[in-house]
């Protein structure tokens, strides 16, 4: 499109020819549809048509005698009274406000470092920190279960022998935290690579210039380069808003290994989990997954404007 | 949008200024170039010495401790799970975790993956499976971004704007809140216990599709698409002799991160799939877990470990393999607009 502006000579040049080549132009367009056909057919298939199907099914109840009937809302006012689908909604938030500042804020500090060299083997320990992007949840969740086991773990002997006696990480104070450490572990790596990324595209003349100036280092981190990644830190937090929100793997892990402290509405997934696959209350379930999309896309969009109306830089 | 209305020879197939391979389109072209390897390997010609913001060289010290301590946090889990790997179950438990303990029982624990234990279903079959979910499954979800992407950003066909914000605005709907709804669609067209079930969802990526646009906007001249078909090739032919093998270092970091999608994918599996036999190692192993636990079934426990191991260690080596893809810029060129 940028181009636009230099082909337009050669567009007028070639005006006799226009009938003929608007015909021409038509018929390629038409043929770029048929490139977008096939996803576009998957999408409807398997998102559109689902979503539709739910949303038409949280609009009916199922009852043991009567069979299917029309209910209207009656499923969405029982899933917004449900204490327990807005417990683990709350849950969710309150732990999305803890692990996605903390992560990002490791995230940085070690990006900051790579992208400045202070630290030896940077790139073998960009490696390291990224591997755990390639560890599955479930995985990832059951070595945490065994490194946090309140019996054998090795962590609780760790914190036994530094003096913390009856560490229990699996109590219902510290499952959440728990669940935090588990996340960041999983996730840092990845949104340090992308930070990196992103600290490495600042233009060298401008820090240079802010060296000349006799800018302290703080000063040209806080004031340099972080408003210049910007964007990527404020597409980080929508991206990882979007995935603690629906958080759900782990805690149905930790569930395993210790069912006490997670119950089925730990957080809004396992609650539809629950209620819909255990509980085959499909309709009311139906409803659940439709309020937390909206739940999730109001709050994702939501930050990304208020991101967005702050300060001018962007 | 009138760049039809060009008519070019071979001869101005210079790419246009706006396009020229700088800031950012430079980032996300896979080619190599010195300033860009040299941003990669932190060699010094690229970095501003440390002196000069007035550091002390004890602080290179100080930091590369502290990066030491979370790549001790980082690999914990992981050394965890290959010593573990080779004891049995008592010593799972009984012995410290962080060193070996004899009997030394990695060939037997490796030798289970063979075998259906306790009728739960055999590792070797969640993993042939697994496999193939994220080959079909990957592999088509790059196929179609593929099109799609090239698609958007090369043509411009009545409503390609609306449709593309369509698959914009799905990227914002969680996948937890499609796969309940994919359930209850599957239980009305028979695609519960079916592989397609979990195979054709993951080939719908948004993501992709955005990701091989933004790609292609800036490695695939409109100029030489322009002059190919004044000399009659067709669109097909042009996509896949022209563009496609511009294309790929964006369409291997969709394929990475589709198959890395699939490979981990959890609940949709979960749900979907009753029979043990059709399960991937995601659901396999989380069922294995909870028996363990909850079903007196200890003598899982080993397999957990090695089935964990296992599963970790393909993903690993293909990260290792195509660091080039995920070091680049193209996840940030792809979120950063």
């Amino acid at each position: 499109m940028s181009s636009t502006a230099i082909r337009t000579p050669a567009a007028r040049a070639a005006r006799p020819g226009r009938p003929r080549q608007s015909a021409w132009i038509h018929r390629r367009d038409r043929r770029g549809l048929w490139f977008v056909i096939p996803f576009l057919v998957a999408f409807l298939l398997f998102m559109i048509a689902p979503l539709g199907y739910a949303i038409y099914t949280s609009l009916y109840t199922s009852r043991i005698i009567g069979g299917t009937v029309f209910s209207g809302a009656a499923n969405y006012t029982t899933t917004f009274q449900s204490g327990e689908f807005w417990s683990g909604t709350v849950r969710v938030i309150i732990y999305a406000a803890i692990q996605i500042p903390v992560m990002l804020a490791i995230a940085f500090f070690f990006a900051t470092i790579f992208d400045l060299g202070v630290a030896k083997w940077g790139r073998l320990f960009r490696t390291i920190f990224f591997i755990p992007f390639a560890v599955p949840a479930v995985v990832g969740a059951v070595m945490w279960a065994f490194l946090l086991e309140p019996q054998f773990g090795p962590f609780v002997h760790a914190a036994n022998a530094v003096g913390f006696n009856n560490v229990d990480f699996f109590s219902t104070n510290l499952m959440l935290p728990s669940i935090i450490v588990i996340v960041i572990w999983e996730w840092t790596g990845y949104n340090m690579v992308i930070l990196y990324t992103a600290l490495k595209s600042v233009p060298r003349d401008v820090v240079e210039a802010a060296i000349l100036d006799d800018t302290p280092l703080w000063k040209i981190i806080v004031r340099v380069k972080l408003p210049l990644v910007r964007p990527a830190i404020v597409l980080l937090v929508f991206l990882n808003l979007i995935g603690a929100l629906q958080l759900f793997t782990e805690p149905l892990i930790l569930q395993y290994f210790e069912p006490s402290a997670i119950s089925v509405n730990y957080t809004p997934v396992l609650y539809i989990y629950n209620t819909g696959i255990a509980g085959a209350q499909y309709n009311l379930a139906a409803a659940a997954a439709v309020v937390l999309g909206l739940v999730i896309v109001v709050i994702s969009v939501g930050s990304l404007a208020f991101r967005r109306s702050r300060g001018g830089v962007s | 949008m009138s760049s039809a209305a060009t008519v070019k020879s071979h001869g101005q197939n210079a790419p246009a200024p706006g396009e020229s391979p700088s800031g950012r389109g430079r980032w996300l072209r896979g080619g190599g170039g010195r300033r860009r390897r040299a941003a990669r390997d932190n060699l010094p010609e690229d970095v501003i010495p440390i002196e000069m913001y007035g550091l002390k060289r004890g602080t290179t010290t100080v930091l590369t401790t502290v990066c030491v301590l979370f790549a001790l946090f980082t690999l914990a889990p992981i050394a965890w799970i290959v010593i573990n790997s080779t004891k049995t179950q008592a010593n799972i438990f009984e012995t410290f975790g962080f060193w070996f303990a004899r009997p030394f029982a990695l060939f037997h624990n490796f030798a289970l993956l063979g075998q259906n234990v306790d009728g739960y279903g055999t590792y070797i079959q969640w993993l042939g499976n697994t496999a193939l979910y994220a080959v079909l499954g990957g592999g088509g979800a790059t196929a179609l971004a593929a099109f799609a992407g090239y698609g958007f950003a090369r043509f411009s066909f009545r409503g390609s704007r609306a449709l593309f914000y369509l698959v914009i605005t799905a990227l914002l709907v969680p996948i937890s809140a499609i796969t309940l709804p994919l359930y209850l669609t599957y239980a009305k067209v028979h695609l519960i216990n079916s592989i397609w079930g979990m195979i054709l969802p993951s080939m719908v990526s948004p993501v992709g599709v955005y990701l091989m646009r933004v790609y292609v906007e800036v490695s695939v001249p409109r100029e030489l698409i322009d002059a190919a078909r004044l000399d009659g090739a067709s669109e097909l032919r042009i996509f896949f002799r022209l563009a496609l093998p511009l294309m790929v270092p964006g369409l291997m970091t969709v394929l990475l991160l589709s198959i890395v999608g699939v490979w981990n994918n959890y609940f949709l599996p979960l749900i979907i799939f009753s029979q043990n036999r059709l399960y991937p190692l995601t659901v396999g192993i989380g069922l294995w877990a909870q028996r363990a636990q909850n079903s007196g079934n200890a003598e899982l426990f080993p397999l957990v470990v090695i089935g964990g191991l296992v599963t970790i260690i393909p993903l690993i080596a293909l990260f290792l393999v195509l660091q080039r893809y995920w070091r680049s810029g193209l996840l940030l060129g792809s979120i950063a607009n």
